[in-house]
């Protein structure tokens, strides 16, 4: 039984340590919450003041108490003169909103002239108490050097709506608040509401336009990312980007009534614009020569056209795409006439394209391999176009 | 409410006061209360008091170190009185008592006259990890 009532003993101290440790542990939060560095130092400069008055000794629970009286004291002052200048519409407190406070504060226990209503606060009685004060009481700086507080000094405040000569958008708003931020900052998906917009109102072409440009950029991305990304294009990928799109709520729709068309972007941004070119310069072409099939002569031209083509697409400037991309839309919409004889053509002309122009780098090179790829196995597209 | 208050009092006297604020504001730069100025710009910060300017900040140090002496003489005469007392009684503790000490009793006394209700129960240990004792074992 002994033994028992010993193990309930120790037992019970480990709770009770526990327990200890558990409040202890509480109070450390709840003190990190309340800054427990500045209310040290306010303990430090109040024990200093009593110090001076003749206090020999004190009880911590006094000091505390004191200090904590002392930083409400301040706070509240603080509190008073910073509403006392917004009443007069300002955002900067200045002295006299200091002294409406301390005035405020010291109508508990009163001070000379605070019977008159309308008396001037710099003539008040708290601030000639406060002059008596100091030039009574001893100059006791601080004990210890601390580090600097956490508190920003200079605060640059937001210029006002009166600051920057603008009206409040509102009458309810004062003048002197801080202004509101520009519009165009608050929307930030102005985007995506155009896009909205543009399929609320139905507009296939441009639509179409975007479902290319984004798989376009996600084709590119895939470039970039991994070199065989291109080459290695297949339905599989297709499907990936098919769900991409369909994932995204604004591009879905477009795409419900010609689902298979989207395995045609496969190209990257570049070569897809050279590919339209080529093909409309030979579509060009064929207008003139494609019942005589003279091949020399075609080719000929297809060169002096290309390097045109070529010249004409260094003048274009890069914002001119939009422009170009928008006739790819446009293109996809006529029907497949002689599209067996322009594939031919093309891929001769890619080929030899390829080989023409060896001073380009390893990108395009690449690009133009997967054209050549995509003409080859281009029953499918045909098929769509 | 200024251009009332000065029209009711002499110019030569509204001037006056001008010129003592201001002349006590300037004097402010080259005193150094002893609630450093840290303490008073972190606290005035969190109550959402805005202005630059140093004077102001030590113009409050200053209020709060008078406001704080103030409270800590009407406790010390608190304090002295009740010493007075007790040696009346009892002389012979003369020398044990004859130390003034910060008590929570005066203070408490004291900040009623501010407005300020602190009363502290009597069970209530005075070092924090005293006061844990008690109630660890109430629980």
């Amino acid at each position: 039984m002994s033994d028992g009532g010993g193990k309930y003993v120790v037992e019970f101290l480990k709770e009770k340590e526990k327990e200890k440790e558990y409040r202890l542990d509480k109070k450390k939060n709840k003190a990190s919450g309340n800054d427990d560095f500045a209310q040290a130092i306010a303990r430090i400069a109040v024990a200093q003041v009593c110090e001076s008055l003749g206090y020999q000794s004190f009880q911590q629970s006094a000091l505390d108490a004191l200090s904590d009286v002392g930083v409400r004291y301040i706070r509240d002052i603080g509190k008073t003169a910073m509403s006392c200048a917004n009443l007069a519409n300002r955002n900067e407190c200045n002295v006299f909103d200091v002294i409406q406070g301390l005035e405020d504060l010291g109508s508990v226990q009163g001070f000379s002239g605070a019977s008159d209503i309308n008396h001037c606060l710099s003539g008040s009685g708290v601030v000639r108490d406060i002059i008596q004060y100091v030039d009574k009481a001893e100059e006791f700086p601080f004990a210890y050097s601390f580090p600097n507080f956490p508190v920003v000094k200079e605060r640059k405040l937001y210029p006002s709506f009166a600051q920057m000569g603008e009206n409040p958008p509102d009458e309810h708003i004062p003048g002197w608040l801080p202004k509101f931020p520009d519009p165009e900052t608050l929307d930030l998906n102005s985007r995506d509401k155009k896009e909205a917009e543009l399929a609320v109102e139905g507009r296939i072409e441009e639509r179409h336009m975007m479902v290319d440009r984004s798989l376009l950029n996600l084709q590119q991305k895939l470039i970039c990312n991994r070199l065989e990304a291109g080459l290695a294009y297949e339905p599989g990928d297709a499907a990936k980007a098919q769900r991409a799109v369909e994932s995204n709520p604004f591009l879905a729709p477009p795409l419900q009534f010609e689902e298979k068309e989207v395995s045609l972007p496969v190209l990257p941004v570049k070569l897809s614009y050279e590919a339209t070119r080529i093909r409309q310069n030979h579509a060009v072409l064929e207008n003139h020569v494609s019942v005589l099939e003279p091949r020399a002569p075609a080719t000929e031209d297809i060169r002096t056209q290309l390097c045109k083509s070529i010249e004409d697409r260094r003048k274009v400037p890069l914002n001119g795409r939009t422009t170009v991309k928008f006739k790819l839309g446009s293109r996809r919409k006529c029907s497949s006439t002689a599209m067996s004889l322009r594939n031919e053509g093309v891929e001769k002309i890619s080929l030899w394209f390829g080989v023409d122009r060896d001073g380009k780098d390893d990108k395009k090179r690449r690009a133009e391999q997967i054209l050549g790829e995509n003409m080859e196995n281009s029953q499918d597209i045909t098929s769509v176009n | 409410m200024n251009a009332q208050s000065s029209q009711q009092q002499p110019n030569d006297g509204r001037h006056d006061d001008d010129a003592a604020l201001t002349d006590f504001l300037a004097s402010l730069m080259d005193y150094t209360p002893t609630i450093p100025d840290e303490l008073v710009e972190h606290y005035l910060a969190k109550s959402g008091f805005q202005c630059p300017d140093v004077r102001l900040t030590r113009l409050v140090a200053v209020a709060t170190q008078k406001f704080i002496a103030d409270v800590a003489t009407d406790a010390l005469q608190y304090c002295k009185a009740r010493q007075s007392a007790v040696v009346k009684d009892k002389r012979d503790k003369q020398q044990k008592d004859k130390r003034l000490i910060l008590t929570m009793e005066d203070l408490s006394k004291a900040l009623q006259e501010y407005g300020v209700n602190v009363k502290h129960q009597d069970y209530f240990a005075d070092s924090p990890s005293a006061g844990l004792d008690p109630v660890a074992r109430d629980e």
